[in-house]
């Protein structure tokens, strides 16, 4: 077996942190360098919309054991990338050769203040969620920019301190990913714990420096002591400039986790599956889809076959106290084609299957393990 | 130390089985089973332990003096 002399990583993230695991659990025992910007290094971000909203204490458990792993860190951005001399530079003036390379830097959040406007909040690291927790704590009112899951997380996180919120998005709550079914009982759940919901008709302007409100389209402006944004990420990709490896959608990878560049690879939220004839290039920032595809990235710089595909469409979020958990492709529409238990009254188990594609499963409100979620989905399929 | 497992916080990920076999398996209707429950985690399954805790993305799994 051809295995690499020095493996280097960029992204202290959960797909770089698997990938370095899964590589060590393959008996690798080379290099292995980590090159990350979070100062306290790798830490679990799904609970940073969630649990560390709320209580302080639970930053205690974020962060992931890695001193088993024999790592070198680097804790300093990667700033540039030279594919044909395979050397990473780093913001600290490091000059860090590889055989392999592992892109796994994730997203940045994407925001929508104006150059220079000052004091957009947004959610992606924990000292963004430190800062929005502080701010909570101390606000009376809140507007949320964006409909999505981090959005309805961080008014659920608002409406648990007291706090009122103002939902602020273009199409109703997780419309685009969960279908009109979803999104009417989801919306309603919403208003009957006091969430107010605006649908704009257009994209929403930060208004204020720093920013106090948002300007609707229609000329009226909304105004709160605490505005975030939670409009998507977009791939942090800034320091790949010059190597062809990223284009707008982000990192292209193939069922391998191979880039278009021999020797580099990439996983996560800062890489996307090259589609299907038909299919349209999109990121699937999920993470469930980081954790397999670091595992898939292991094996692959290892010259070992893959242990399994570089996909698990599999998510969990909580609105309001409403756990739901979604096996499976998404966006689905329509109604679900079965209903199991009571929608209403938040302990259902929602299913759309449609000839020829993969079912999707959806927990509303029913604690089903993630287990049973994918042995439904099995056994449903054709 | 010891593991004090939340079940009601538990959503059956099963990433802590992956990195403990030996102290954590999903039975057939994929609920988690703690195999050390009340127990003290001896010495040798430590590091396994402690990563298995860490990889919950629900902390699910708190360690206890």
């Amino acid at each position: 077996m051809n295995r690499p002399g020095a493996v280097v990583i960029v992204g202290e993230s959960i797909a770089g942190l698997t990938a370095a695991r899964e590589l060590r659990r393959r008996g690798y025992a080379g290099s292995l360098t980590m090159i990350g910007r979070e100062p306290e290094g790798a830490y679990a971000r799904p609970p940073l919309s969630k649990e560390v909203l709320r209580e302080a204490t639970y930053e205690a458990h974020l962060a992931y054991p890695h001193a088993d792993l024999d790592l070198a860190y680097i804790r300093s951005a990667a700033v540039g990338l030279d594919a044909s001399s395979r050397i990473v530079s780093t913001a600290d003036g490091r000059f860090v050769p590889y055989d392999a390379l592992l892109i796994a830097t994730g997203a940045d959040a994407r925001r929508l203040a104006r150059t220079a406007q000052a004091g957009e909040l947004v959610l992606r690291t924990l000292a963004d969620a430190r800062l929005i927790r502080r701010r909570i704590e101390r606000a009376r009112s809140a507007i949320v920019v964006g409909a999505g899951f981090l959005g309805l997380e961080v008014a659920s996180a608002c409406v648990a301190q007291g706090v009122e919120v103002t939902v602020v998005d273009s199409e109703p709550p997780l419309l685009r990913h969960l279908g009109p079914f979803v999104s009417e009982r989801v919306g309603a759940h919403l208003t009957r714990h006091g969430v107010r919901l605006i649908q704009a008709a257009e994209h929403v302007h930060l208004v204020g420096d720093p920013v106090t409100g948002v300007a609707l389209s229609d000329g009226s402006t909304q105004s709160a002591d605490l505005v975030i944004t939670c409009a998507g990420d977009v791939p942090a990709v800034a320091w790949l400039s010059g190597t062809g490896l990223a284009d707008s959608v982000g990192v292209a990878i193939d069922e391998r986790c191979s880039t278009s560049i021999p020797g580099v690879y990439a996983a996560g939220d800062v890489a996307y599956l090259i589609p299907g004839t038909g299919e349209r290039a999109s990121r699937a920032p999920f993470w469930s889809n980081a954790v397999a595809q670091g595992k898939v990235a292991a094996a692959s710089i290892l010259g070992e076959p893959r242990p399994h595909p570089p996909r698990d469409d599999y998510f969990w979020t909580e609105i309001l106290g409403l756990p739901v958990k979604v096996v499976g492709p998404l966006p689905v529409n329509g109604d679900p084609t079965s209903i199991e238990g009571d929608v209403d009254a938040g302990d259902a188990v929602l299913r759309w299957e449609s000839p020829g594609a993969n079912p999707t499963v959806v927990a509303y409100g029913r604690k089903v393990p993630v287990g049973r979620l994918r042995r439904a989905l099995v056994r449903a399929a054709p | 130390m010891k593991i004090q497992v939340h079940y009601d916080r538990c959503e059956g990920h099963g990433l802590c089985a992956e990195q403990a076999p030996d102290l954590f398996s999903l039975d057939d209707d994929a609920e988690l089973i703690y195999h050390a429950e009340g127990a003290e985690v001896g010495s040798e399954e430590l590091v396994r332990a402690r990563a298995a805790i860490a990889s919950c993305p629900v902390a699910a799994l708190r360690e206890i003096p």
